[in-house]
């Protein structure tokens, strides 16, 4: 320790006393601390110090707890996505209706899309109806022919060229020539540099 | 051997009453000129006084042998001074007739030694609030300069700092005898 003491300083400061508290006031404080003493033993005592910390702590953790347990539950829902048919490169399976008529009401427990990747999936989800359409499932070309050309665009974004091309030319096969050169020309537009085999140009041009 | 004061306190912490009562006679007596020789009068000086002790007993559930028992004593009392000065309680400290040591029989030499006395009084009663805390912690409560820092909250610079000012003023005051 240092010391900053004065011996003159210190000895006449102790030249001015040593005084005392009262004995009455150390026999009052005396028997408060024996009474607190005593009183430490009740049952009711509440929580104090460290101790009242642990109830608060302890809610704040279960909830936390239950909070992200929620969060994960709804992330981890199966979206119709997960449920849609496989790529469109890929061809139709016959399991593709039933899963079709499944998805609609996939998006039902979902959550209202909030950022731009659930847009855009909201978006797509039509998209993989359609692509599912088979010739045998007209009940659901309605849906996409009354499609605008905002959607055909759209679809473009998430689709490759050769299943753009594809699926032009299925619709010129179903004689929708109307829609088909829509798509067609919002293909060039998209692609101005794809060149379309000569092939595939007699599918998708009007003949 | 004597038992440490912070084990003293934690055994009253436990309920053990005998605990608390060697602790309080240990520190009263420094305690209790600490708050006199900050204070007005006497009366203001044991009713602080008592009110200390009263926290202290309040708080023994939460004590924990952090640092020495000394420290936290006045730490608590440096609380209650400050909460008693910000209350308009600051004042000087009342001067009581000091009757010097000595067996001196020469009536002039006593008079002389009276007037030393009450002129070293005059000169701590005129320091600062917070030098003479830091004096009377040193002095009187036997802290260090680091124990002074906790216990008043300031640092070990500014603690030193006070402690140096009060020194030499008082000093100045002792070697004007």
């Amino acid at each position: 320790m240092t010391d900053e003491r004065d011996p003159k300083v210190s000895q006449r400061y102790r030249e001015l006393g040593r005084e005392e508290p009262p004995g009455e006031l150390d026999a009052g404080i005396l028997a408060a601390s024996r009474r607190a003493a005593e009183t430490r033993l009740a049952p009711l005592v509440p929580p104090t110090g460290r101790r009242r910390w642990y109830f608060p702590v302890a809610a704040a953790a279960i909830i936390t707890l239950a909070v992200a347990v929620t969060v994960h539950m709804e992330r981890s829902q199966p979206d119709a996505e997960d449920i849609a048919p496989p790529p469109p490169a890929a061809p139709p399976v016959p399991a593709a209706p039933e899963l079709r008529k499944e998805a609609p009401a996939a998006p039902a427990p979902l959550p209202q899309p909030a950022d731009a990747m659930q847009e855009r999936r909201a978006d797509v989800q039509p998209e993989s109806r359609a692509r599912a359409d088979e010739p045998s499932q007209p009940q659901a070309v309605p849906r996409e022919s009354g499609a605008p050309a905002r959607l055909l665009g759209q679809v473009a974004k998430a689709e490759s060229p050769e299943a753009a091309l594809d699926r032009i030319a299925e619709l010129r096969r179903q004689g929708k020539h109307d829609e088909a050169d829509k798509a067609l020309a919002e293909f060039r537009r998209r692609y101005p540099d794809y060149r379309i085999a000569a092939e595939m140009l007699k599918k998708v041009e009007r003949p | 051997m004597e038992a440490p004061d912070e084990q003293l306190m934690l055994a009253y912490r436990d309920g053990n009453a005998g605990a608390f009562e060697t602790l309080y006679l240990r520190h009263r007596g420094r305690l209790f000129r600490f708050v006199l020789r900050s204070v007005k009068s006497r009366a203001t000086a044991e009713e602080l006084f008592q009110e200390i002790w009263m926290r202290v007993i309040e708080a023994r559930e939460r004590y924990t042998p952090q640092a020495r028992f000394t420290t936290w004593l006045y730490t608590i009392a440096h609380r209650r001074m400050v909460d008693h000065w910000r209350r308009g309680g600051l004042s000087l400290v009342e001067l009581d007739e000091h009757d010097p040591p000595g067996d001196s029989p020469d009536p002039a030499r006593q008079m002389e030694a009276r007037e030393a006395l009450a002129r070293f009084a005059q000169a701590l009663q005129a320091l600062p609030v917070v030098q003479r805390e830091a004096f009377l912690l040193h002095e009187e409560a036997g802290l260090s300069i680091a124990e002074i820092a906790a216990a008043t909250g300031s640092n070990a610079e500014a603690a030193k700092s006070r402690l140096r000012y009060a020194v030499a003023k008082l000093k100045a005051a002792v070697e004007d005898d």
